[in-house]
């Protein structure tokens, strides 16, 4: 089956091969996970190793701050955009709604300008001004996405969630996790005193994934996706505990013998 | 207009002759050139005037007429999307390339506070 990778290290191996192509791909954490950088990652790559261009839809942070983060990884937006390979446009959820449902709107053009086949939607969580009703934000959440199908785009569209941990209420709720296509989450987990990063791939349509929680970091050169977190066990609860039977073996040496 | 003043006038009219006219039609407030420089540095920003107000932490009625104005000048363009007035930096190449010289030349401090004076004039 055809995929698109992200070219992150480690994610494609669990999203067996990568996202499948025009899906929308949700992805959700705490303030400073890297919901962000994974976006940006993934239209870098699309664009420098794929030859597939993409958009960049941001509803709040400034342009100019994705060139400069961008440029941390090494990563230069400006001479994407300059080779026609990437748009960062800033707009809002309520222009970017309307401008989909007309014939020829300015993503439509923009996308048939460069032959954008990705794009980042940073962040969902922004549609959530335009209603308190969650009935109704799936709604608009489905149509938007829906509108990006249409324009054949693969999508990442990133969304906040507050607990920084594993805090009560931190379950999805508006029902957002079912119109989409893929949901991985991101979570800050401590561990011994240090607080280390987990990726889970909670669900992938149509595919096969790998249900390990993987330890993840952000580096010189963006994120990397390593191996599942040994000898722990709810890591999700962002306090996890050694295992049970490692614990015994730990303070109990030579009983197994 | 005294000796002193027609000096003056004349040392403040010493730029790039483009740059002048793109001050004295264009960019006659402070608040113009604040959006000039926001427009410039995100090119592809699509919006409101009530959501651009926001970004440049400005009165969103300031901010309109302002737009309206940028807009009648070339330097940006409106579209209407349904019932939102919508504002993009303009799409001529030669009014971009134009904005690219304004912003490189306002890092000179001389050329700055020759683009001040002819904003304070045009003010008046």
């Amino acid at each position: 089956m055809e995929r698109v990778k992200t070219g992150i290290h480690g994610l494609d191996e669990m999203l067996s091969g990568g996202f499948l192509p025009e899906t929308a791909n949700l992805v959700e954490g705490a303030p400073g996970t890297g919901k962000t950088t994974l976006g940006m990652q993934f239209i870098y790559n699309g664009a420098t190793q794929f030859d597939q261009p993409g958009l960049i839809l941001t509803f709040e942070e400034f342009p100019r701050q994705y060139y400069r983060d961008a440029l941390s990884f090494g990563w230069d937006f400006k001479a994407l955009e300059a080779q026609n390979k990437l748009r960062v446009v800033m707009t809002s959820p309520e222009v970017t709604k309307l401008d989909l449902q007309r014939v020829n709107g300015q993503v439509e053009r923009m996308a048939a300008e460069i032959g954008a086949q990705r794009i980042l939607i940073d962040s969902l969580s922004h549609f959530e001004r335009m209603t308190t009703d969650p009935i109704e934000l799936r709604g608009l959440v489905f149509e938007f996405i829906n509108a990006l199908k249409r324009l054949n785009f693969t999508c990442v569209l990133t969304r906040e969630n507050p607990a920084l941990l594993g805090e009560p209420g931190d379950v999805e709720d508006s029902g957002l996790a079912f119109v989409v296509d893929s949901y991985i989450l991101l979570r800050y987990v401590e561990i011994e005193s240090a607080v280390h990063k987990a990726l889970l791939v909670l669900k992938l349509r149509g595919s096969n994934h790998d249900k390990e929680i993987r330890e993840f970091t952000i580096g010189p050169d963006g994120m990397e996706v390593k191996t599942r977190f040994e000898d722990q066990e709810g890591i999700f609860t962002g306090t996890p505990r050694r295992r049970m039977r490692d614990a015994f073996a730990q303070a109990f040496p030579g009983a197994n013998k | 207009m005294t000796n002193q003043d027609d000096m003056a006038a004349r040392l403040m009219d010493d730029m790039d002759p483009k740059l002048l006219e793109f001050l004295r039609t264009k960019v006659n407030s402070f608040i113009k050139w604040d959006l000039v420089r926001f427009f410039h540095d995100n090119p592809h920003t699509t919006d409101t005037a009530e959501n651009i107000a926001r970004y440049a932490g400005r009165d969103p009625r300031t901010i309109e007429s302002e737009l309206i104005e940028l807009t009648r000048s070339g330097v940006l363009e409106m579209q209407q999307v349904s019932n939102y007035k919508v504002y993009t930096l303009a799409t001529d190449a030669e009014m971009r390339a134009l904005i690219d010289r304004f912003i490189l030349a306002c890092d000179d401090r001389q050329f700055r506070v020759k683009a001040i004076y002819h904003v304070i004039r045009g003010m008046k």
